[in-house]
């Protein structure tokens, strides 16, 4: 089946299934009063915004925060339309209802080409299909703070919700005053008219609580005081006095603690055990069998008196494991296995343009290159921790999510209980990177809880059983092939790579009922090779999903992470082979894509490209697109002991309209970390089924002290804004392998880099 | 036992060889001081002991009898900062917050030994992992306290 009939039928069978087929227009995210939280004095005006009886405002927070910043950036846009200072939006956590859904995270995971999304008018084929996806995700409501997206989600919603508020209450003020609502202005939060009227939003909350405004017009750009300002973050002086509340930092009265024992190898189950010795231990209270759910391993939780004591204990029992069906998991042989995939198995074209049989045919030579990236964890700092109390029919969680809602849909179903009777705390995030867009370890911490007697207990899992039983960025392998000219042009570009789909998965675990028998087409494994800007005149982009049986999950960049490594390594060899230079063969490619050569340009320059480094220090360049931003890269390295020494990377990213400019240099120098972590040694390997590392002397980290200095160029945009927590990922690794291309005449095809 | 945890007293009757990081989390409830690996790897639970930034989390608590601990709590509050403190919020450093206490802790250590500190000493002081990647800004956020800054600090240029 072609590509765009597949995915008209698939959305169209979507959109029937689950919405029905009606021409209703999309649902309003505006919201009810009564979605939010009632609180003594405070009035509710929507389902963002309820007004304080002192004037400020708190706003229904519906996103996770785990580092990128989110708390402030909806924030500021709350504090614009309503003309408050940004300290006098205060936080409560959103509720459950659909508005609080992330509609532009699913529209993003159609498979469009970035090109067909540029300019005014987008094909019919784009049109149609964000309108059904972004219909059905608005029904749905699944709540998930990912894919870069959560500012992209609310930039329209939550600026319509406070202008909508700020109207109600200025045309109460206007009534009570007797003024044309147009004669009041309104600064920091008081409303003011000629007359000598003044009075805060507090005064008119209850008056505005009934009102349907009659205009309601969001500012112009031109008005904006804090959108676009570097701001101060708001969570972080509670993160430099140890006040913070991670998920492993609740405590409730008489909570009990709870270590894992989960079997050592993928999918293993219990043959038996004995935990005499283990109940024997002082400080031990119970051991709790786990069955697997929503992805969990078969094992055993010990409950006692501290999280030391439990850890001590559940070490020391006695279990006899069996193998699963992944026992056999062997990554060298999944990665033969995907290679000679790559041959054997047509696999689904994401990308078709011109005709790249015939380029190759007619080409003078072929340029050919097969690339490879490693399964990955996430090792965020805060290790899987869930805390649940199950007493008197009802169900509490406290939880470092990234998806409160499927959190407490898999609470739910543990206890048996109607989700109406599951109550989910989202707490501070110690990193996520997509590993909490699970809920195995909900899922965990409430079977504990129900062995509890109705006390809570709250379960956190060591950093080996986080190591061992993450859910991988999947290996993948490519091969690419480009058709060069007698000229000595490059006419054609075919990329054909093999590797586990993730979201068929990750619905399987967390969306059950959403899932289906056969797994459609996931654009993450193909995003970043069939969508990449260059306007080569023949390309043919395919994939061949693969299910290897490893657990595979959302990390970081997702696709982007390895596909840019691939595409951008492989443009860089173009260019060599051609005897370009690499930023002038990027540059004379992109003439259809003028943000992308923008982007590159200023990174180029910034970075001063083609000018005289240190001896024994060399460049490298990469420029990709992912989560609707752009970024390039220049890398500056050397050689120091024969390992890799990063000294500076210069990134230059176009993510549409900036909300807070400081918190965009944050996720870049975030990014190119996390990305040079995995670049320089990032590897998790499976013999016999078990996975080989298990903490950070096996599965090292960057340091400060291999930490290079970032520097963050922003392209100002007037465009919508796109992501930001992500995309200074994916070219990391790219440029490094090509300054080091340079440094030492070697072309890395797989990751980790070697020296 | 009694140990001297933040200049108070305290009575426990913890295990001898529970490492001083649970004792602190889950018996007295002082959650600032952050589990990350259980072996020394990540200095997400550095603390204090005599004034040396110590990895708590294999610091048995029978050893730390009549010795000065000082944890996260100890170092300032919110409208009485310490001087590091400050400089973590003036350079935007953390963000999801979670290694910042230990993070916080090591430089403090840095500090007290060595007043203005090179990057070469920060470089050897500090190696506590950060997922979220703020080595920068805390080298910056160092400089800043020590009256050492020399250089742009967060890279944000445009």
């Amino acid at each position: 089946m072609k590509r765009r009939t597949w995915l008209l039928s698939a959305l169209g069978a979507t959109g029937t299934l689950i919405v029905g087929w009606g021409v209703l227009p999309a649902r309003s995210r505006l919201g009810t009063p009564a979605m939010m939280l009632p609180t003594q004095g405070d009035v509710a005006l929507n389902g963002w915004i309820k007004v304080r009886a002192d004037g400020g405002v708190t706003l229904a927070m519906h996103r996770s925060e785990m580092g990128q910043g989110i708390h402030t950036a909806l924030a500021m846009l709350v504090a614009e339309e309503m003309d408050l200072p940004l300290s006098r939006i205060s936080l409560e956590q959103a509720g459950m209802d659909a508005i609080y859904g992330n509609v532009a995270m699913f529209v993003s995971s159609l498979p469009f080409h970035p090109m067909d999304l540029e300019g005014d008018k987008q094909p019919l084929l784009v049109q149609t299909g964000e309108w059904i996806v972004g219909k059905v995700a608005r029904e749905l409501g699944i709540n998930a703070t990912g894919g870069s997206s959560s500012v992209a989600d609310a930039w329209s919603p939550l600026r319509q919700a406070a202008a909508t508020a700020r109207a109600s209450l200025l045309e109460s003020a206007a009534a009570q005053w007797q003024v044309a609502a147009s004669e009041i202005k309104v600064k920091a939060g008081v409303l003011s008219h000629a007359s000598g009227k003044t009075g805060h939003y507090g005064e008119f909350a209850k008056a505005a609580a009934g009102r349907t405004p009659t205009v309601v017009a969001l500012k112009d750009r031109s008005q904006w005081t804090l959108i676009g300002q570097p701001a101060l973050r708001t969570d972080v002086p509670s993160k430099t006095n140890g006040t913070a509340g991670f998920g492993i930092d609740v405590r409730l009265p008489g909570m009990l603690f709870a270590s894992l024992r989960q079997a050592p190898m993928l999918g293993g189950t219990v043959q038996s055990v004995d935990d005499k010795a283990t109940l024997a231990m002082p400080g031990i209270e119970r051991v709790v069998p786990l069955t697997p759910v929503a992805g969990s391993s078969a094992g055993f939780a010990v409950v006692g008196k501290t999280t030391w004591h439990t850890q001590q204990a559940a070490r020391a029992l006695q279990v006899q494991w069996a193998q699963g069906s992944q026992g056999a998991l062997d990554t060298e042989r999944i990665k033969a296995e995907l290679t000679s995939k790559l041959s054997s198995e047509k696999g689904f074209v994401f990308h078709d343009r011109g005709a790249v049989d015939k380029a190759e045919a007619g080409a003078a030579r072929l340029v050919e290159a097969q690339y490879h990236a490693p399964y990955l964890a996430h090792a965020t700092m805060e290790p899987m921790n869930c805390t649940a109390q199950v007493k008197g029919g009802q169900v509490e969680v406290w939880a470092p999510t990234q998806v409160p809602g499927m959190a407490r849909a898999v609470a739910a179903k543990v206890a048996g209980v109607d989700i109406d009777k599951v109550t989910v705390h989202v707490t501070q995030l110690g990193g996520g990177f997509g590993r909490r867009l699970e809920v195995d370890y909900v899922a965990q911490a409430v079977q504990v809880a129900m062995a509890c007697a109705g006390k809570p207990v709250q379960l956190t899992w060591s950093r080996e059983e986080d190591t061992t039983h993450d859910f991988y960025r999947p290996m993948h392998v490519a091969q690419l092939r480009a058709a060069v000219t007698a000229q000595g042009t490059v006419d054609s570009l075919r990329i054909k790579s093999a590797g586990d789909a993730i979201t068929p998965r990750w619905m399987e675990r967390g969306l059950p009922a959403l899932s289906g028998p056969v797994d459609m087409p996931d654009k993450t494994a193909s995003e970043g090779l069939f969508d990449q800007p260059y306007g080569f005149g023949h390309q043919h982009m395919s994939h061949v999903t693969t299910k290897m049986g490893v657990p595979v999950g959302f990390w970081r960049s997702v696709g982007h992470s390895h596909n840019a490594f691939f595409s951008e390594s492989f443009i860089d060899e173009l260019a060599h082979e051609t005897q370009q230079d690499p930023l002038a063969f990027r540059a004379a490619w992109l003439a259809k894509a003028p943000r992308h050569l923008a982007v590159l340009k200023l990174a180029a320059d910034k970075a001063q490209w083609g000018s005289a480094l240190p001896a024994g220090q060399a460049r490298g360049i990469a420029l990709h697109e992912s989560f609707g931003s752009i970024v390039a890269q220049v890398v500056e390295v050397s050689l120091h002991n024969g390992a890799p020494r990063v000294h500076r990377v210069v990134c230059a990213i176009d993510c549409g309209t900036v909300i807070n400019p400081n918190t965009v240099a944050q996720q870049m120098e975030s990014s190119v970390i996390f990305g040079l972590s995995a670049a320089l040694y990032g590897r998790i390997d499976i013999k016999a089924g078990e996975v080989q590392q298990n903490n950070f002397p096996s599965y090292p980290m960057v340091q400060l002290a291999q930490a290079p200095f970032v520097q963050t160029w922003i392209v100002p945009s007037t465009r919508a804004p796109s992501g930001v927590g992500e995309p200074g990922l994916p070219p990391l690794a790219p440029a490094l392998g090509n300054a080091l291309f340079v440094l030492t005449g070697k072309r890395q095809r797989s990751l980790p880099l070697q020296a | 036992m009694e140990l001297n945890i933040n200049g108070k007293s305290i009575n426990t009757d913890a295990d001898p060889n529970m490492p001083l990081l649970w004792l602190l989390r889950d018996e007295l409830n002082m959650t600032g001081t952050k589990f990350g690996c259980g072996v020394a790897a990540c200095g997400a639970c550095t603390v204090h002991i005599d004034n040396q930034a110590v990895r708590s989390c294999v610091m048995p608590v029978a050893s730390l009898a009549g010795k000065k601990i000082l944890t996260i709590e100890s170092l300032g509050e919110n409208d009485k900062p310490h001087a590091l403190q400050a400089a973590w919020i003036a350079e935007q450093v953390p963000q999801c917050g979670y290694c910042q206490s230990g993070m916080l802790m090591a430089a403090t250590a840095l500090l007290a030994r060595k007043p203005k500190p090179s990057d070469a000493d920060i470089d050897e002081a500090m190696t506590n992992i950060c997922r979220c990647g703020t080595y920068q800004r805390v080298r910056a956020a160092i400089h800043r306290a020590a009256g050492t800054a020399t250089t742009a600090s967060t890279g944000l240029a445009a």
